[in-house]
């Protein structure tokens, strides 16, 4: 590989104006910006992006960011202006938002007619829910994420980690990517629809299928497994620390008996997995005062010793701290100005990235203006001026 | 050179890329399915006798042979074609590495034990065919303490920061469905490969690409790690709202009973809290110094919540989800099943289920895919049966 390529990694030819906000479409680009793409981050300067609690620090890394009014007429002729230079534009609005600034794909392809334009609205952008407001949590629970988290007792539970935005992204990389592809086969651009709600749907492909053959509805009953058994997480010493193990086997459960050692347990059949689920609360009871003994790290190092599946139930904090993560440099160190050196996640996406050491942390609302609108607009010094005082253009403190 | 076109202008992005699929489960041939569904030719080699373990697993889909009868293999391995290979032999690796040469993509699932067993150091192929891009899809990667641990869906979900956060407080932290971490690193693992074909197109270059599902779950987190870096708080679960010990506190993420079942509501910003009370018809909790901050509201959500089950009680899911939606603007979603998932209309409407007929007259309904785009259209193909396509790649003799 030459070494330009490496330094300045496999997307380093590609822009992409990002006009998402909050999860999934910031970090589908951020990937993107990680491996060298040059993410154009359009922010509306009346909305804070860095704060106290963090919550666009970590996923607006990597991008330049312009501050622009959309809804002041040459505001919007700087988008048009940027469109033109660019591989993709990709938003996460209601669909009549951008239809009511008049920059739907309709418009925005007879500016630059390769655009690939990628929207990412709660429900897609057509159909009787389309204009419908939605939120992660609530896009898992119309594809049946919740109805299948619960203790048994009929409440679903959501997943607590508003699921549609995660999936979502993941996807949008894929389907970018391979418009990308088509693009530089065939010339053509296009529209891509990808709905919040669809993707955890199908992160659920085997129950649909199931379903549809079945017509039995599956109901959760805590971490209880048809296929593993004992399943679940187990309290250990000390305040909420519980681990998780999982036997998927008879040879993996003749260690973990032995493990255990319990007369309870000695006392019943459980070679086979019917024995186990027909006896699962004796088992689980016995695993449950076996751990509620020890120290979850220790539970899990024996455990793993002895071939059994298992793993400490990490709380945010002790993620920061995982053994395995650091071990392997997997975390982003990074120090802002007003809030100081603090740990992100890295990429969990292996290939030719920018080297760790030359990313930069998120920029605030319209700190590249000047250097976007001039170096890639050819925009003058008096025109940039023009552009501020009728508040179009936002150039930062 | 032109595209693979499908008709109606689409084009399959990934038409004349073969991909060998040496992965089993649900990680790696999720991610091969994505590759399919684009145009790519995935031949997946499965040893004998029984193939890929999830042929044997379920959930089950009532009236088809054993070995073709599961829901999970049967989604996870559309549009593949099925080698029946003993590559663990010497002589069947030699086959094998015969047939790695005339592959663009190795998608393989080798942890380190395997690796060690059989002799495959990470560079065996890639040494050999520089524009080779081989992913390996383990559960912690090649390297650092836990890489020869064993895994399974809610271990990783444990170790990853998901468990912790779902489920009631101080009470067992919950599993998210099926086999989530597999879905989110198959996603990833399209990503990557993706990426690192556009790479290859640039610089002639393939890749070993080294994928770990738990740095995939590690960096899919919202705010989990920020809430300790930057407010000293540990993010917990909290049932179905979010916790009241953090700036993100607030009153309506919440899942409420009405006529026929539960609603989620996902109330986050201060003009949704006004309007929510206009729609209840509490406009007075909007100035009241009870209720005047989001951490008042918080604290009082208990309240809160018996005054908006008055106020839904006595209707249904989709009554309140369009009134709510359509009138105040608010995220709301039912809480659907997944027979109810299967009928709902705005998944109809945009067509993501497809009926596929697996023989023995069994037709069965499995998700698309999330997204609707131009010039993309996801080409579906049948599960194979085990070894279906074998004479097609392995000479008899």
């Amino acid at each position: 590989m030459a070494k330009d390529l490496i330094s300045s990694g496999s997307l380093s030819d590609i822009r992409v104006l990002d006009l998402t906000r909050v999860w999934a479409g910031p970090l589908a680009t951020r990937v993107m910006g990680d491996f060298g793409a040059d993410i154009i981050k359009i922010s509306d300067p009346r909305v804070q992006l860095l704060s106290s609690n963090g919550l666009n620090h970590k996923l607006n890394r990597n991008k330049r960011n312009i501050g622009v009014r959309l809804d002041i007429e040459e505001g919007r002729d700087v988008l048009l202006g940027l469109v033109k230079k660019s591989d993709v534009i990709i938003e996460n609005f209601r669909p009549r938002v951008m239809r009511n600034l008049n920059i739907g794909y309709d418009v925005l392809k007879t500016v630059k007619p390769d655009i690939i334009f990628v929207s990412m609205p709660g429900f897609g952008v057509d159909g009787p829910y389309s204009e419908y407001p939605a939120f992660g949590t609530t896009a898992e629970a119309v594809a049946g994420i919740p109805s299948l988290i619960g203790y048994g007792d009929g409440v679903p539970i959501s997943t607590g980690i508003a699921y549609g935005d995660p999936i979502s992204g993941l996807n949008a990389i894929t389907l970018i990517m391979a418009a990308l592809r088509i693009k530089n086969q065939t010339g053509h651009g296009q529209f891509i629809d990808i709905a919040l709600s669809a993707s955890p749907l199908c992160n659920l492909g085997e129950y649909v299928g199931a379903y549809s053959g079945s017509k039995k509805v599956p109901n959760p009953s805590g971490n209880r497994s048809k296929e593993y058994s004992p399943q679940g997480a187990f309290r250990c010493r000390g305040r909420d620390q519980w681990i998780a193990i999982s036997v998927f086997n008879n040879r993996e459960w003749m260690n973990l008996k032995n493990l255990l050692n319990d007369s309870d347990v000695n006392d019943i059949q459980t070679d086979t997995l019917e024995h186990r689920k027909n006896h699962e609360e004796i088992i689980e009871g016995a695993l449950a005062k076996w751990t509620s003994r020890l120290d979850a790290f220790e539970a899990v190092s024996l455990l793993q010793e002895n071939g059994i599946r298992s793993g400490n139930v990490s709380s945010g904090a002790q993620l920061l701290e995982d053994a395995h993560l650091n071990d392997r440099d997997f975390f982003f160190d990074f120090e802002e100005e007003e809030y100081g050196w603090k740990r992100y996640d890295g990429n969990s996406i292996p290939g030719n990235k920018i080297p760790k050491s030359k990313w930069s942390g998120t920029n605030d609302v319209g700190v590249n203006s000047k250097e976007i609108l001039t170096d890639l607009l050819g925009y003058t010094e008096s025109l940039c001026k023009e552009l501020a005082s009728k508040e179009a253009v936002y150039f930062g403190d | 050179m032109l595209g693979s076109h499908q008709g109606n202008g689409h084009v399959l992005p990934l038409n004349g890329i073969r991909v060998l699929e040496v992965s089993e489960g649900v990680a790696g041939p999720y991610c091969g399915r994505y590759l399919a569904s684009m145009g790519a030719e995935v031949v997946k080699i499965e040893r004998p006798p029984h193939g890929d373990w999830s042929r044997e697993i379920g959930p089950f889909i009532e009236g088809l042979p054993i070995g073709d009868n599961s829901a999970l293999y049967s989604y996870n391995n559309q549009g593949k074609k099925s080698v029946l290979l003993e590559w663990t032999s010497s002589e069947g690796f030699q086959k094998l590495q015969s047939m790695v040469s005339e592959f663009d993509v190795l998608l393989e699932d080798w942890d380190l034990a395997l690796r060690d067993e059989i002799g495959i150091p990470s560079g065996k192929f890639i040494d050999s065919d520089p524009r080779l891009i081989e992913i390996s899809v383990t559960p912690f990667g090649l390297s650092g303490p836990y890489a020869s641990w064993k895994s399974s869906p809610i271990v990783q979900l444990a170790l990853g920061g998901y468990l912790y956060l779902t489920g009631e407080r101080g009470k067992e932290p919950l599993m998210l469905p099926g086999r989530q971490p597999d879905y989110l690193t198959g996603l990833n693992a399209s990503a990557a490969i993706h990426i690192a074909l556009w790479e290859r197109d640039r610089s002639g270059s393939g890749q070993f690409l080294e994928m770990s599902m738990l740095e995939t779950l590690a960096t899919l987190h919202q705010f989990t790690m920020e809430m300790t870096t930057f407010e000293g708080v540990l993010r917990m679960r909290n049932g179905n709202q979010w916790q009241r010990e953090s700036s993100f506190a607030s009153y309506g993420i919440t899942t409420l009973p009405c006529s026929d079942g539960y609603i989620c509501f996902g109330i986050s910003t201060e003009d949704q809290w006004e309007r929510l009370c206009a729609m209840i018809g509490r406009t007075d909790l909007i100035d009241d110094p009870d209720y005047d901050t989001r951490i008042k509201r918080a604290d009082n959500s208990e309240y809160l919540d018996t005054l908006v089950t008055e106020w839904i009680a006595d209707r249904t899911r989709q009554e309140i989800f369009v009134e709510t939606s359509e009138i105040w603007g608010l995220p709301t979603a039912p809480i659907l099943d997944m027979a109810e998932v299967v009928k709902d209309d705005q998944f109809r409407y945009r067509e993501i289920f497809y009926d596929q007929d697996l023989g023995d007259s069994q037709v069965v309904t499995f998700p698309t895919y999330p997204y609707i785009a131009s010039k993309m259209k996801p080409n579906i193909g049948l599960p194979p049966s085990l070894g279906e396509h074998t004479e097609d790649f392995l000479a008899t003799n």
